[in-house]
């Protein structure tokens, strides 16, 4: 597997706005997973030639932050909150009630590959517990009821 | 200001300035426990274990990452310090799984050490533990790694980093699924790779040649030089002398690297590390006498009178002498002695893996032998030297010796086979069995390096010392006592008793070697005077 055209004009772009191969590797992954969905293992040897860095740092960043898959997601990524503020206000029965709607378990993706439930440490807004980020954007406060209304807007 | 002072513990120290407190402690004999640190390598401050109290600094700090101040009075040993560090000790052993007695670190792992000094011995860890990936797998020729007994220090992938820049280890996923790994697929791909079994404070990475052969309590070490190529690595001699039915009966069971600054580092290469097998194996233990009918063994002074024998029949300039780079420089200078000035033999250093074209620029040197430029400045010789095999028959003289003695080289079969088809007396004194030892028609059993004390010179000209480790296998003798025995035998007055003596008399009738002594070879060699 190769690195496309336009995913190396976009890495191009982004390496002349940073100093070296090391400090450009977070935004290339955000790009490379942009345009593939997940980080597919076989893109990181490919991206580590492109960035002259070595391929085990490629995959010690992916593997590190949970913003990266390195596995495919489904079309729409929700996260859910699993840590102390989150947990006290009700997370636990909201992460229950997603994986019973979505018939998975968490770290998993809907047969159709429609939906990807995981749970993540916190997302920083402690003071609308429980929160969720679904497809880059947060939900604050949520009850059961709010879940639902969410699950069902989506396409 | 160059230098100042600080205490730690209530001792007060001289400290340099720019120095972290751990180097400074160890420096000075005050011990503080450490994983993540090494000498050699970046300073990563993750493992937290060398915590200290530093007097006005209100929360503890690490003593690897905290430089030196004049007047800093820093404690290691009081119980504040003592509580954090058992702490920090009960964080690392979440989830390992306390497997010493089927782990091969067991008896040098910095985990049982730090245990017995401040671990808690009751676990309060009711959970279940994470399970890491990989068990018993190998990352290379020579290292196997689990990675449920890492506690991610760090050093093998700062050693692949910074020291052969070759990036194999890396640290992947987070918390505590992190765990250290090569890519996937990949493997270690340098050839200093078993340093990391070194480096490794715990069992996480051990080493595939060694690990089951034997527990290393029972193992005991002396002090040498690797004799892989001409760096000369300072290398410790592991060797098991109570446990000969371990290991298939192999005495030497390892080398382990010795830090020397001048040559070494720390480190040591995989070729050098892994070639100690040829002390133990197919070694030439006793004398033999090719006769009409076969090979006869016979006691080693029984050959010396034959040998001394044919070096009387012998025509004067009619004998030759194939030296050997593997020879001490006291079993060099015995040589030089007896056949050079007091025979008159023609002494010729063949190139048998001098000049290989395999080296780089960190360790490891084109010529495989110990002691090259010993041979060289003994034997003065020149630019036509070593001589090359296919020169070797030209080297010899115009006609083809009476009585060749070859030192351990095997010689290229069709120069052999015209020597014995000549009639040329063909004498082996060697270590290891070889094509030109089977053919020869008396052999010699020598000592290896390990076997007796001596000097090698390195490339650069850096006379190092090695110390005795096993004693001699069957008849076999240091090469020095061989020329001191036929020179009895032949009314020539060379008085060797030890290779000690030998090296002082060495000192002082060679100009390069002049103001050595054993005391200035200690703790890193010295330089020879350059000619």
């Amino acid at each position: 597997m190769e690195l496309s055209d336009q995913l190396k004009q976009t890495l191009d772009a982004l390496k002349e706005q940073f100093p070296n191969g090391l400090s450009v590797l977070m935004p290339a992954l955000h790009a490379v997973q942009a345009a593939h969905n997940h980080i597919p293992a076989e893109l990181e040897q490919p991206l580590a030639a492109y960035l002259a860095i070595p391929a085990e740092i490629v995959h010690e960043v992916s593997t590190f932050y949970f913003m990266f898959n390195n596995r495919p997601v489904g079309r729409h990524h929700i996260y859910i909150c699993g840590n102390l503020s989150c947990w006290l206000r009700g997370a636990e029965t909201l992460r229950d009630h997603l994986a019973d709607r979505l018939g998975i378990q968490p770290g998993e993706t809907t047969a159709d590959g429609r939906i990807t439930l995981s749970v993540v440490e916190c997302l920083g807004m402690c003071d609308h517990a429980p929160v969720m980020l679904l497809d880059g954007e947060f939900h604050p406060d949520l009850t059961v009821e709010t879940v639902d209304r969410i699950l069902a807007g989506l396409s | 200001m160059d230098k100042f002072t600080v205490t730690i513990n209530g001792h007060t120290i001289e400290a340099k300035p720019g120095q972290s407190v751990l180097q400074t402690a160890l420096d000075n004999g005050i011990h503080i426990p450490h994983y993540c640190f090494h000498p050699g390598l970046p300073v990563a401050g993750n493992c937290r274990m060398c915590l200290v109290e530093i007097e006005g600094v209100p929360k503890l700090q690490i003593a690897c990452g905290t430089t030196v101040r004049d007047g800093m009075v820093v404690w290691s040993n009081n119980d504040r310090v003592r509580q954090a560090v058992r702490h920090v000790l009960e964080f690392l052993l979440i989830n390992h799984p306390v497997d010493c007695p089927v782990c091969d670190q067991a008896g040098e792992c910095g985990l049982q050490d730090y245990y017995m000094l401040v671990g808690r011995y009751d676990s309060r860890f009711a959970e279940n533990k994470v399970v890491k990936h990989k068990k018993a797998t190998p990352i290379g020729r020579w290292v196997m790694l689990d990675q449920e007994r890492c506690i991610l220090c760090s050093r093998c992938v700062r050693f692949t980093r910074e020291i052969t820049k070759t990036n194999e280890m890396a640290i992947f996923n987070r918390g505590d699924h992190a765990e250290i790994d090569v890519f996937p697929g990949g493997e270690l791909r340098n050839r200093y790779s078993a340093n990391i079994v070194d480096i490794c404070p715990v069992g996480a990475l051990t080493c595939r040649d060694f690990r089951f052969r034997c527990r290393v309590w029972y193992l005991k070490q002396a002090p040498s030089i690797c004799p892989g190529c001409a760096r000369g690595c300072n290398i410790a001699i592991h060797f098991n002398p109570e446990r000969p039915h371990h290991a298939g009966g192999r005495r030497v069971l390892r080398f382990k690297p010795r830090p020397n600054p001048h040559v070494n580092a720390f480190w040591l290469c995989d070729d050098g590390r892994y070639s100690y097998p040829f002390i133990d194996d197919h070694r030439l233990r006793f004398a033999a006498l090719r006769e009409e009918g076969g090979v006869r063994q016979l006691y080693l002074k029984d050959a010396l009178d034959r040998l001394a024998d044919w070096l009387r029949a012998s025509r004067s300039g009619r004998t030759a002498y194939l030296l050997s780079a593997d020879s001490s420089n006291e079993e060099l200078f015995a040589a030089r002695k007896l056949l050079r000035d007091a025979l008159g033999v023609r002494c010729l250093l063949p190139d048998t893996g001098l000049r290989t074209g395999d080296a780089d620029d960190f360790l490891i040197c084109e010529d495989k032998h110990p002691n090259t430029r010993g041979a060289r400045i003994l034997f003065g010789l020149g630019e036509n030297d070593p001589v090359a095999p296919d020169r070797l028959e030209a080297g010899l003289g115009a006609e083809l010796p009476e009585l060749l003695l070859v030192n351990r080289a095997d010689l290229p079969s069709p120069l052999r086979d015209k020597l014995l088809a000549a009639g040329t007396r063909l004498v082996f004194l060697g270590t290891n069995d070889n094509a030109t030892a089977a053919a020869a028609h008396l052999v010699v059993p020598l000592v290896v390096f390990a076997e007796q004390a001596g000097t090698f010179t390195n490339f650069e000209g850096r006379v190092q010392k090695f110390e005795l480790a096993v004693p001699p296998l069957g008849d076999a003798a240091p090469e020095w006592s061989v020329h001191q025995g036929l020179a009895e035998r032949l009314g020539i007055d060379l008085a060797f008793p030890g290779p000690a003596a030998i090296f002082r008399q060495l000192t002082a009738e060679v100009d390069a070697f002049r103001g050595l002594s054993h005391e200035s070879l200690t703790p890193h060699g010295a330089m020879i005077r350059h000619e």
